[in-house]
């Protein structure tokens, strides 16, 4: 008989839900998989791709946390989830490929360096504006950053992201390369600053 | 590394390129807005918010930072700093224009005056005093009523006969009240309408001597009744004999405002009569439109936003020339006034032979305004191909494909 593993779903945003599986399937180590192609060669975040709408999983310890497009609900989703993490377990093949463990080891690290400066320092500030900076991943040393609220459009984002945002990074994390800007900024619907043609 | 105290409205579009600029260049920029950067502290040699309207606060300021940054080089970016660059600069002794002669050219009628008083060939002009009574003018109809320092067309209004003018004028003023938000009555410009052709000409000035870095075909007639910017090609099309009359009258034009050094931006029209200046700017052109334009010096590739900041400390850029493409852009044009409840058709437009780029600036459920009152264009299409024609082609084709649907704005009567 199969012993029953048990995964506690927890959904913190529309968007993230954690599983906490009652074993380590990664112990001591984290890898990231910002993208689908990723993936490939990594059992555990191949399965949970196969899924609609999952856009990104990360797995660390005993903890996978997965990241979903915002229209759907979670509970049917996470219902497949956990299937496919008993599914893969039970396999007993290795869940991750050991060179995607190694090189999203620093990325890892990295990503809580600067979510740490992102949410301690940079976002209470430009809330000021009602803007919100997000981190979207983490490439070996380059950053994806993502703007929104009064900062997606705004006639001042750029000066924002790189004489503010990027300089302050760039101060207490020395490592990092390229700071790149992801947002749509056509898409913002309440600009702090709107440009105009003068 | 040198450092360039880059004067950048909030309502700007062009912080980005200069920004890069500054990057590839190697240069340190800071950026000295109008409004405060809630991360300024993170940054104090690279974000600074300055008071525009106070000159003698915004030097002191400026002075203090100065005491520990050195400055190379000020740059004015858009028309609402370009005045207070040039006086930082002149206070820190850096590269500078005569200050009086950048706010002749923030003013139409003071620029005018000097270009009238040098004899430069521009159309018939006369002011309307605040208050005084709106006579006609003495050189007749078709004329054009303008306000005095608003920009890009804002307020420019064609008038065809002494019926329309009083009104014509009224709604000028109304159109630089609300943007002032005071109920001061405002001055009128009028001048004679210049019937023809019109192009732009971008350039930089060293020692007062033109160097021409692009001149601007505007193949879409600009006859009012107002006068919104559409399409500009470069290299022009127009004979090299006009070309050189209209950088003639440019030339003629820099030196009568006493203009020495920086960006120069200058519309021009042409007719079987001559060739006429219409405006001057000591800035560099607007909105997105720098991004048609790429240099090289036959080694290195770069924009025009970079050759303004290698400028400004001191580099000769005249060794730089454009690229032989032809280049252009499409400035979006706001049709109808109301709510932007969508746009569609960009993606089709983005496949369009020669089509580089489209820039959407306008978001869902902001008002669209139509000139003259309106200031901004919904977005830009540029386009790049072996010939104007071509890059013209490209830029109608695209327009039709894009569509801003808008909801009508009502209120209860």
């Amino acid at each position: 008989m199969t012993e029953e593993i048990k995964i506690q779903a927890q959904i913190l945003t529309n968007e993230v839900c954690q599983f906490t599986v009652d074993r380590p399937i990664l112990p001591k180590r984290s890898a990231f998989f910002s993208q689908k192609e990723d993936a490939k060669g990594s059992p555990l975040p191949e399965a949970l791709f196969a899924i609609d709408n999952v856009v990104a999983v990360l797995i660390s310890g005993s903890v996978v946390k997965v990241t979903k497009t915002n229209d759907e609900q979670w509970m049917p989703i996470a219902k497949q989830i956990g299937a496919a993490i008993r599914k893969q377990i039970q396999s007993g093949q290795p869940l991750v490929a050991e060179e995607d463990v190694r090189r999203s080891a620093s990325e890892i690290d990295l990503r809580k360096k600067v979510e740490t400066i992102l949410n301690n320092e940079i976002n209470p500030l430009i809330a000021q504006h009602g803007g919100v900076v997000s981190l979207i991943d983490v490439r070996g040393a380059d950053l994806y950053l993502q703007l929104g609220g009064g900062c997606q459009g705004c006639g001042m984002a750029d000066v924002t992201l790189r004489q503010g945002i990027e300089a302050s990074i760039r101060r207490a994390l020395p490592e990092v390369e390229e700071v790149l800007d992801v947002t749509d900024h056509a898409a913002g619907t309440n600009p702090f600053y709107s440009p105009t043609k003068k | 590394m040198p450092r360039v105290f880059v004067l950048i409205p909030s309502t700007s579009y062009r912080a980005k390129a200069f920004l890069h600029a500054g990057t590839s260049a190697s240069i340190d920029i800071t950026v000295a807005s109008d409004r405060r950067n809630t991360l300024a502290s993170f940054n104090p040699a690279g974000l600074i918010d300055l008071p525009y309207d106070d000159a003698k606060e915004a030097i002191r300021l400026v002075r203090e930072f100065a005491s520990h940054h050195l400055l190379d080089g000020v740059i004015g970016v858009d028309d609402e700093g370009v005045v207070l660059a040039h006086q930082i600069a002149a206070a820190l002794q850096l590269r500078h224009n005569p200050v009086k002669s950048v706010a002749a050219t923030r003013n139409k009628f003071a620029m005018r005056t000097f270009l009238h008083q040098a004899g430069v060939s521009q159309p018939d002009f006369y002011m309307i005093e605040s208050g005084n009574r709106r006579e006609a003018p003495a050189f007749g109809f078709p004329c054009v009523v303008k306000p005095l320092s608003l920009s890009g067309s804002r307020g420019v209004i064609r008038v065809d006969n002494e019926a329309e003018f009083a009104y014509a004028c009224e709604r000028v003023i109304g159109i630089v009240q609300k943007e002032r938000q005071s109920c001061v009555q405002e001055c009128v410009l009028t001048e004679s309408f210049i019937d023809g052709e019109e192009v732009a000409l971008e350039g930089v000035l060293a020692e007062g001597e033109l160097h021409v870095f692009a001149l601007f075909d505007k193949p879409d007639p600009l006859d009012g009744p107002f006068f919104e910017e559409t399409i500009y090609v470069t290299p022009s099309r127009h004979s090299q004999k006009r070309q050189s009359e209209i950088i003639a009258c440019v030339k003629d034009g820099v030196a009568a405002l006493g203009l020495r050094r920086g960006p120069v931006h200058a519309e021009v029209r042409f007719n079987d009569s001559g060739v006429f200046l219409i405006e001057i700017a000591a800035r560099s052109i607007g909105g997105f439109c720098s991004k048609v334009l790429r240099f090289s010096d036959g080694q290195k590739e770069v924009s025009l936003e970079e050759l303004l900041l290698r400028d400004a400390i001191g580099e000769d850029v005249r060794s730089f020339s454009r690229e032989r493409s032809a280049a252009g852009v499409m400035m979006l044009p706001i049709r109808k006034a109301g709510i932007l409840s969508s746009v569609s058709g960009v993606e089709v437009a983005r496949e369009v032979k020669g089509v580089e780029e489209i820039i959407i600036t306008v978001h869902s459920g902001k008002e669209m305004i139509p000139l003259p009152e309106g200031g901004t264009y919904p977005g830009f299409i540029f386009g790049r191909a072996e010939t104007p024609q071509e890059v013209e082609t490209a830029l109608r084709s695209a327009h039709k494909h894009i569509i801003f649907e808008t909801e009508e704005i009502t209120t209860e009567a």
